[in-house]
């Protein structure tokens, strides 16, 4: 069904362009390497292979007048949310030009800023791709060809938008999302909300955590009646 | 919408240079050799290095810029609100404090001059997933501006709550350090973005002015990015330019001549009415007052401007011209800028009114123009519009300005006016000012729309 594939679609392409925002963040700061700038390169091409599919799937259905308005309402919220999300991404990838420009890792006009970050961002790439683990196979002097190819590539991703919006014609203002406003507080099946917490960083964990609580004292119960049992037992025998 | 930052940002971020002289500053202090020393936090389990403590960033300031702890601290603090440097224990409070306080720096991508403005779908991903993490325990603030981002981009939310959840995902696949890092980033970034109420906003800038400059980063320099600067780079070089020494001293002469005509720097007599509510002021500068005051007096000496501008000077003015027979030249003047600021129906009458009575040979006011502009100002007569006599009124101008206006000033008639000019006594201050006098309100011009229409005209009498 065209639909389902659509929003299967939709889905892999706001995942990855999520992955992709995340990696931009830490440009420029301490986790900044050759790496970094690989796993930003194939996240951004796997989001730009995602865009172009999704376009050739919706733009016919759009562009078909003899389908029924409620389809079309569908169509055109997907539509909708399609576009958004390549205009965050495009925006993302325009910024990581300016921060990749500014701060080049060959020859350090500026030192990168120290910010703390300093795992991998390997894991997150890997999502993106929705692949296990991602290998690097960048060498030195990766990070300036990219850049070239990163500006061609947002002047693509620009002509892509300009292009959609002169062939298709969706109103922003007639479509009506689905989700109301507080919709991200029902948890989703397989989105489990459980472990993020206030960000104040001097925080002591333990005491203020009761689902961690919780479990803690299950796990003492259920230790407690071991140990009392044991004790019968060895009383017994 | 995340707009594209090229070419509409790189606008904007041409009028903040404090900006970039904030990032180079922070930028020097990254250095691993001179820069500032960095420390590790120590939470719990997790190790987090690269903080900075207020006492540090003190300290390398004062070193390298040679400056004073006062100038020091207040660097700081301009720092810490712009966001570029964040406090790890009190995040909401963004202020430099001298002690062991521990503060780290902002990741490049949150700087103000890379990700501005602030993008609303941005404000509503972060406050979507704020409200994930904290299960709807947004500030009283918070949720005012996620009601209306919901009403403004309602059919985006799909999206919004999408990337939300996505964006958590990403987040989770790091180590717990880095997270909790990258929170924080974020978290002072919008801070600084969408201040709680009650703090002064660090983004408040003044007028804009309308420069050309590019963005921070060229995309491919085409033909035509070339083409621009070269036609940019030619209309600067055509520009007038006036050495600032000159311009200094043009600046300090007005100011040193206009220093005691000035209401507010040398006061007003009789008095203020604003302040004693007797309008006596207003009454004896009016536009057209019978005796003019001694300020007003001197100030037709300034300039000729000054003198035509003010309608007693002119009418006195123009009785010195007709004592001295060439009183056509300042009538000549005046119907030019009738003309000029007249109806456009009037034109082609005026202009032919003016032409017959002080242009054409033989006319009964004849004015003295030159022959140069008397030739291009006849041929331009063939086709009126209001701008035809700018020539020779320029012409007429000029002649007055060097002759008549200085003799005018050495006039025995000049003289007189000055002599005969009043100079109003102080008003006694009174000891107890508001025991004497009631104030009364003037009633608001709302009450009364019959009466609007005879107001204005009173209003535009007083100066």
């Amino acid at each position: 069904m065209a639909k389902e594939e659509c929003k299967a679609l939709l889905d892999a392409l706001n995942k990855a362009t999520a992955c992709y925002h995340h990696l931009v963040l830490t440009i420029g700061g301490s986790a900044d390497s050759q790496n970094l700038r690989e796993e930003l390169q194939k996240t951004r091409q796997k989001a730009q292979e995602l865009a172009v599919a999704i376009r050739g799937r919706l733009t016919p259905p759009l562009r078909d007048r003899g389908l029924g308005a409620e389809e079309r309402a569908e169509f055109e919220r997907l539509w909708v949310a399609f576009s958004s999300c390549l205009d965050l991404l495009e925006a993302d990838m325009r910024r990581a030009l300016t921060l990749g420009t500014e701060f080049p890792l060959n020859k350090p006009l500026r030192p990168l800023v120290r910010t703390g970050v300093e795992g991998g961002a390997a894991n997150v790439a890997a999502r993106a791709l929705s692949a296990r683990s991602l290998r690097h196979e960048a060498e030195r002097g990766f990070d300036v060809e990219d850049l070239h190819q990163l500006e061609r590539e947002i002047l693509q991703v620009g002509e892509m938008i300009h292009d959609m919006e002169m062939k298709v014609n969706v109103p922003r203002w007639t479509v009506q999302a689905r989700q109301a406003a507080g919709a991200e507080l029902l948890a989703r099946p397989s989105a489990g909300v459980s472990s993020m917490r206030c960000v104040s960083v001097e925080q002591r964990m333990g005491p203020c955590d009761p689902s961690k609580a919780l479990a803690a004292t299950i796990f003492s119960a259920v230790l407690l009646a071991a140990v009392a049992l044991a004790v019968c037992v060895a009383k017994l025998s | 919408m995340a707009a594209g930052p090229a070419s509409h940002g790189g606008l904007r971020r041409a009028q903040r240079p404090h900006l970039s002289k904030m990032e180079r500053m922070v930028v020097s202090m990254q250095d691993p050799d001179q820069g500032v020393k960095m420390r590790s936090q120590r939470l719990l389990i997790t190790v987090i290095p690269h903080a900075v403590t207020g006492n540090d960033i003190m300290e390398w300031l004062i070193h390298k810029y040679c400056i004073t702890e006062e100038e020091a601290l207040h660097l700081g603090t301009l720092l810490v609100r712009h966001g570029y440097l964040y406090p790890l224990r009190d995040p909401c409070h963004l202020e430099l404090r001298l002690d062991e306080t521990p503060y780290r720096f902002q990741t490049p991508y949150f700087w103000m001059s890379t990700l501005w403005p602030a993008a609303e779908l941005d404000y509503a991903i972060y406050l979507a997933k704020k409200n994930i993490r904290k299960r709807g325990g947004l500030f009283d603030h918070e949720k005012e501006h996620y009601d209306q981002l919901h009403r403004k981009i309602s059919h985006t939310w799909d999206l919004v709550v999408m990337q939300a959840r996505e964006q958590l995902w990403a987040a989770k696949q790091r180590r717990k350090g880095d997270r909790l890092v990258i929170a924080c980033q974020e978290q002072t970034y919008w801070l600084v973005n969408r201040p709680p109420p009650g703090v002064p906003s660090v983004l408040e800038q003044g007028p804009e002015r309308n420069s050309c400059t590019a963005g921070r980063v060229q995309m491919t320099k085409t033909v035509d990015f070339y083409r621009r600067e070269v036609e940019c780079l030619r209309k600067a070089l055509g520009r007038a330019r006036v050495k600032s020494s000159v311009c200094l001293e043009a600046y300090l002469k007005f100011s040193s001549q206009r220093g005691p005509h000035d209401p507010i720097m040398s006061g007003c007599l009789p008095s203020n009415p604003w302040v004693t509510d007797n309008d006596t002021y207003w009454a004896m500068n009016a536009p057209s007052a019978a005796v003019p005051t001694r300020l007003r007096v001197e100030q037709w000496a300034f300039s000729f401007r000054e003198l035509l501008e003010d309608p007693v000077g002119r009418a006195h003015f123009m009785d010195f011209l007709s004592k001295e027979f060439s009183a056509e030249n300042l009538s000549f003047w005046e119907a030019c800028e009738e003309l000029r600021h007249g109806g456009q129906a009037q034109v082609p009458a005026l202009v032919d009114a003016v032409y017959q009575q002080f242009l054409a040979p033989g006319a009964a006011r004849w004015v003295n123009i030159d022959s140069r502009t008397m030739e291009r100002t006849l041929v331009g007569l063939g086709r009126p519009h209001r701008h035809v006599l700018d020539d020779a009124q320029l012409h007429i101008y000029m002649l007055m300005k060097k002759d008549s206006y200085p003799r005018f000033l050495k006039s025995d008639l000049y003289k007189d006016l000055l002599a005969e000019a009043v100079v109003p006594p102080k008003t006694k201050r009174r000891v107890f000012p508001f025991m004497r006098k009631p104030r009364h309100s003037s009633p608001s011009p709302a009450l009364l729309p019959a009466s609007a229409s005879r107001e204005p005209s009173g209003g535009d009498g007083e100066a």
